[in-house]
């Protein structure tokens, strides 16, 4: 993870590879004349710059904090919730795009920027670790004993013997050597010399991380192009078809459109939730668990499955969640001529006192000879405390409903749609002074004759998610190769070792150096230490290792 | 399962116990710092020119017996001779053990006393994950608990293996203030989770993240003490203050603080990146997307584009030493802002902080 | 002059050894990755705008208006509507096929749904319009309780038939051949079966006339 780009200053290696071409420019375009191209490749190289690296890196930390402290556009009430109560600043705020910041075009433009910068300094590396795949390690310097870590020993075996033994040892560690060829100039009593080296893969896991980077990135856009998210409330006993018009919510991606959705069905046999009863946590959920039935086709076979939090349903492509549940109070009415109008259970949503006490609207348009309206307070175990009515257990031990009736306008004939969740009570009249109370089979007769409201008893809901996201899998695919090619990055460290042999009076004396380039993990010290060892027992003993393939 | 009020009881009895032995070894690591033997705090394996030179004396039979205690002329950057001697093989260190009764009293006193304290801190963390039947950092309290203990256990064996006495008394310090302040602001009684976090996955994430984020706190710690010697040599540099002031002599280099700060990070980040798609596996499982930037998740991205910039940094010149470890600082302040406020405060769905 | 890497391609040099480290080291060669490296960029880019903004764009499909929700099907282009069998609110079995060899207009409604309201008056004026051309009209009720679709059709005097369809699984199938939105969606199918025309909102006198102009070639 250090060096993505060559350092300005490389201190790998003190002696020098005279192999290799010397590094052409200098950071800013010299002298007279800047041509368009000449400007270009210095904007290139700036860009591909670790400074410039590190400058994007904390913009992109940066322009993530706005992200985090304000409500952002896939939470559009809490959104409303700031323009209301900071009506100043709040459209000043919209300008920058700051109420949907990970979409906005300048954070886009911060990561397009790091990853063209990434690019630009991965793809020549990658090259020239293809290039240097079969590159041999340097000559051996002169004076070992410069180097970070070096030993010396004494052995009786002649200094081609000690060096081939050395040789065989280090190639017994899976070292790439290089051997003292005859071509070398070097003085007679230099001696001969064996290098070595190993950690090649360093740089290919450094490559893979940044690159598996990149994947993650294309992974994200082809989710975000191919795939979708959508909502539904099912209540218990009720199927729905995974159609466009049957979802609450769908937001597909750039390229999806309806006809993508699986044709799938989805029944809610049956939902349960368990609630801790006793203790400090009284109230909190302990299970939730619906039992499901499906169809991945219309007139499939029907398969069953339960469906609980952390435990999606995988159907056709898409995964179902259970997300959250309440309850569906269950209400007939029948109207002024003593028709039956509406008979069906209606979803109430909790409301932020807790316990699940929730509330609804019951709309019947077709009532005769007016439109009537309610608007209810569900409470699922309800205890009259101080003259009001609250919920004290988000289980349905003592349900009761609270009604307030209205005749008049609905204002649903404009065509105007309307939330099934909102009464607007613009164009009615109340009918009702105070809040009429009923228990389960208990009704509400309505004043002047217009008819009754029954409360029968009620189901409970779940809302369920419906995501498709075909970068799901490359995402993590790609975030384990990163983590893969992070880790190969930091534990493999590049290093070479040299051994240089040399006749003496009483034998011959062995000079072993080795260094590493930026030893992250650290280790390097142990390992040249029983390295030198292993050399020393291998020439004291006079072994011949088996010498392994040239 | 219902909570087992008893191991709860005894958790906290561990933990009490556990402070109060911390407190004892922080006052024998400051007894060490004022009282104890001078010496510049030796890294064992950065002092292989001593042992070089000591081995040098005494053929076949290396070691610093004979010299210690080493008095400190030499640097801590080893150089190594011009002309090598006939037989100079690299030293092995001085076992853990003889180095720790070699470095005196009051360092012997030191880390007995965190070894102790460590295994009460272990033992709380293990019964409170009996207690309540499952892993035992579930919330913000279990949370900064767990994460003192792996800083604890991690810096002991940075503290044995480089024998770096002269820390001891910061990172355990540090510890026994996060603890105190844990168990008074945001104790939270032993309890069952909520349905949306029983899961597997919640194991293996929150403890990468717990893991991580006692790495880093480690690093952190160290990140001040390497400002605080950085900003003394400049000073000295500077002919501001006189050299050889006692306090930082102790400490170890410049050079050793930034290297062993670094190889702390290099450990931590890939756990930390580990626990970052943990985090994000779970989620999918639990909320039906991989990544939605919730607040808990744009804050843990933005720890992680900090740490990853100060692995960038110090292999950037002009960004190496004191301004990378203000970025590493950054990072670990990100991550606590994320801890203690975005998780607490912040809405999303990450709320489950169960304070208050 | 021309980089190493253009000239071992022109030369025939294997193109590993053109690519190694020194080739690559030249001036020549990093300028030939750089364009590399630019030219894939700009092929991404390209792909990515096409990709979004290429519009479909079928043959055979008129637009009679100007947000694309009424549509002419032209023959030989025209969707076949799947069969569907089920109840009609009355209690009586109804099945889709019954109706061969005559135009139906097909419409998704639901008590519930307020643009639906808002169209009923047009929609049966037409079905009174066309009634002696031999059209018929069908309603697919969609989500609906029974009590709330009959209130519904006793309000607004609605004289044809509707069949429940509770779970929307009769939409699921249509919504496979042509892009149905919700409700309300009226759909004219011809008498061989094939959907000739659509309106994919509430729907208007004069679209719904205009399409059954073109699909019974008789005026309104």
């Amino acid at each position: 993870m250090t060096d993505v780009r060559a350092p300005e200053t490389d201190p790998f290696d003190p002696a020098a590879e005279p192999d290799a071409p010397p590094r052409p420019g200098a950071a800013s375009p010299a002298g007279g004349g800047f041509g368009l191209a000449d400007w270009l490749k210095w904007a290139w190289r700036q860009l591909t710059s670790m400074r410039i690296a590190l400058v994007l890196l904390f913009l992109l930390a940066l322009g993530s904090v706005p992200g985090s402290m304000l409500p952002q556009a896939n939470n559009p009430s809490a959104v409303q919730q700031y323009f209301a109560s900071h009506p100043a600043l709040a459209p000043w705020l919209n300008h920058l795009g700051l109420f949907n910041v990970f979409a906005a075009p300048w954070f886009a433009a911060i990561y397009l920027l790091l990853f063209a910068s990434l690019v630009g300094c991965v793809v020549p590396r990658t090259f020239r670790l293809a290039g240097s795949a079969r590159t041999l390690p340097p000559r051996a310097p002169r004076h070992l004993a410069r180097l970070p870590r070096s030993a010396e020993y004494a052995t009786p075996l002649p200094p081609a013997e000690a060096v081939e033994v050395a040789a065989g040892v280090l190639a017994g560690h899976g070292f790439r050597l290089r051997r003292a060829d005859s071509a070398s100039p070097e003085p007679a009593d230099a001696g001969t010399w064996v290098s070595a080296e190993k950690g090649y893969l360093r740089e290919a896991g450094n490559l893979l991380f940044h690159l598996a980077l990149l994947g993650v990135l294309v992974s994200v856009a082809l989710g975000g192009l191919f795939g979708y998210k959508a909502d539904r409330l099912l209540v218990q006993g009720t199927t729905f078809a995974d159609t466009a018009s049957a979802l609450d919510e769908f937001h597909p991606g750039r390229l999806v459109t309806a006809a993508d959705l699986g044709p799938f069905t989805i029944t809610l046999n049956r939902f349960d939730a368990s609630y801790i009863a006793s203790g400090p946590q009284r109230g909190q959920p302990s299970a939730f668990d619906a039992q499901v039935s499906y169809t991945e086709q219309p007139g499939g076979p029907a398969r069953t499955g339960h469906l609980a939090v952390n435990r999606p349903l995988s159907i056709d492509g898409a995964k179902v969640y259970l997300i959250g549940h309440g309850y569906a109070p269950q209400f007939t009415v029948t109207d002024a001529r003593g028709q039956v109008v509406y008979n069906a259970p209606t979803p109430f949503i909790a409301g932020p006192s807790g316990n699940l006490l929730s509330e609804g609207v019951v709309k019947v348009p077709d009532a005769q000879p007016e439109q009537l309206g309610f608007t209810g307070v569900f409470v699922p175990t309800a205890v009259d405390i101080g003259g009001t009515l609250e919920s004290v257990f988000p289980a349905a031990d003592n349900p009761v409903v609270s009604l307030i009736a209205y005749a008049g306008n609905l204002g649903m004939d404009n065509g105007v749609p309307q939330s099934v969740y909102q009464l607007d009570t613009g164009g009615m009249r109340r009918l009702t002074a105070t809040p009429q109370i009923l228990q389960p089979g208990q009704s509400l007769k309505l004043p002047g004759g217009r008819g009754t409201i029954t409360f029968t008893g009620y189901v409970p809901w779940v809302s369920l998610a419906i995501t498709h996201d075909p970068g799901q899998l490359p995402a993590l695919i790609c975030g384990i190769a990163a983590l893969g090619g992070l880790l190969l990055s930091f534990m493999i460290r590049r290093r070479r070792v040299f051994v240089r042999a040399r006749a003496d009076e009483g034998g011959t004396t062995v000079q072993v150096g080795g260094l590493a380039r930026t030893d992250a993990s650290g280790g390097f010290e142990a390992e040249f230490a029983s390295l030198a060892a292993e050399l020393r027992t291998a020439c004291q003993q006079g072994r011949h290792p088996q010498p392994e393939g040239e | 399962m219902p909570v087992n009020v008893a191991l709860g009881h005894v958790s906290n009895a561990f933990l009490i116990a556990a402070l109060v032995v911390y407190s004892l070894s922080v006052v024998a690591f400051a007894g060490d710092f004022a009282y104890g033997r001078p010496r510049r705090a030796a890294m064992a394996r950065g002092q292989q020119a001593q042992d070089r030179a000591a081995a040098l004396t005494a053929v076949g039979a290396p070691g610093r017996a004979a010299q210690a205690p080493a008095v400190p002329e030499a640097p801590a950057v080893p150089e190594p001779a011009d002309e090598p001697a006939a037989d100079s093989m690299p030293g092995f260190e001085v076992p853990a053990l003889r180095a720790i009764r070699e470095a005196g009293r009051w360092v012997l006193a030191a880390v007995a006393l965190s070894l102790a304290a460590v295994t009460a801190h272990t033992a709380a963390v293990v019964t409170r994950g009996l207690a309540v039947h499952r892993a035992p950092w579930g919330n913000m309290y279990e949370f900064v608990t767990a994460l003192t203990c792996v800083a604890a256990i991690f810096f002991l064996v940075v503290l044995i293996r480089y024998r770096a006495w002269t820390l001891g008394v910061f990172v355990m310090g540090a510890v026994v203030l996060t603890l105190g302040l844990a168990e008074t602001l945001i104790y939270t009684a032993a309890g069952e989770l909520v349905p949306a976090l029983q899961s597997y996955w919640l194991d293996i994430h929150v403890t990468a993240m717990t893991l991580a984020t006692g790495i880093f706190f480690v690093a952190a710690v160290l990140g001040f003490v390497y400002l605080w010697v950085d900003r003394y040599t400049r000073r000295v540099a500077a002919g501001r203050a006189a050299p050889g002031n006692g306090i930082v002599r102790r400490l170890p280099s410049i050079e050793q603080l930034d290297r062993l700060t670094y190889r702390t990070i290099v450990f931590g980040f890939p756990v930390w990146t580990f626990g970052v798609i943990a985090g994000a596996i779970w989620a999918d499982q639990a909320w039906g997307r991989y990544w939605g930037w919730d607040p808990v998740e744009t804050w843990a991205f933005i720890t992680w584009v900090l740490y990853a910039s100060f692995l960038h940094a110090r292999a950037t010149a002009g960004w190496r030493g004191r301004r990378a470890h203000y970025i590493q600082l950054l990072g670990f302040a990100s991550l606590i802002f994320n801890i203690l406020i975005v998780q607490t405060f912040i809405a999303g769905l990450h709320s489950y902080a169960g304070v208050g | 002059m021309p980089s190493p890497v253009l000239k071992a391609l022109s030369s025939r040099v294997p193109l590993a050894r053109a690519l190694s480290s020194r080739a690559l080291s030249s001036r020549a060669g990093r300028r030939t990755v750089i364009l590399a490296a630019a030219v894939l960029t700009a092929a991404l880019l390209a792909v990515a705008l096409v990709a979004t903004f290429a519009g479909g764009g079928s043959s055979g499909v008129t637009y009679l208006d100007r947000n694309d929700t009424a549509v002419l099907y032209a023959s030989g282009h025209r969707p076949l509507a799947p069969e569907f069998s089920s109840t009609t609110l009355a209690g009586a079995p109804m099945r889709l096929s019954s109706y061969r060899g005559k135009v139906v207009v097909l419409n998704f409604w639901g008590s519930w749904c307020d643009p639906c309201r808002a169209e009923a008056p047009a929609l049966a004026a037409v079905a009174r319009h066309y009634q002696s051309a031999g059209v018929s009209f069908l309603g697919v009720d969609e989500r609906d309780s029974q009590a709330s679709a009959e209130a519904f059709i006793r309000n607004f005097g609605v004289t044809y038939p509707s069949v429940s369809d509770p779970s929307q699984v009769i939409a699921l199938d249509f919504s496979a051949v042509v892009p149905l939105a919700g409700t309300p969606t009226t759909l004219v199918i011809d008498p061989s079966g094939r959907i000739a025309g659509a309106v994919f909102q509430s729907a208007t006198y004069s679209e719904l006339t205009a399409i059954l102009t073109k699909v019974t070639g008789k005026g309104g």
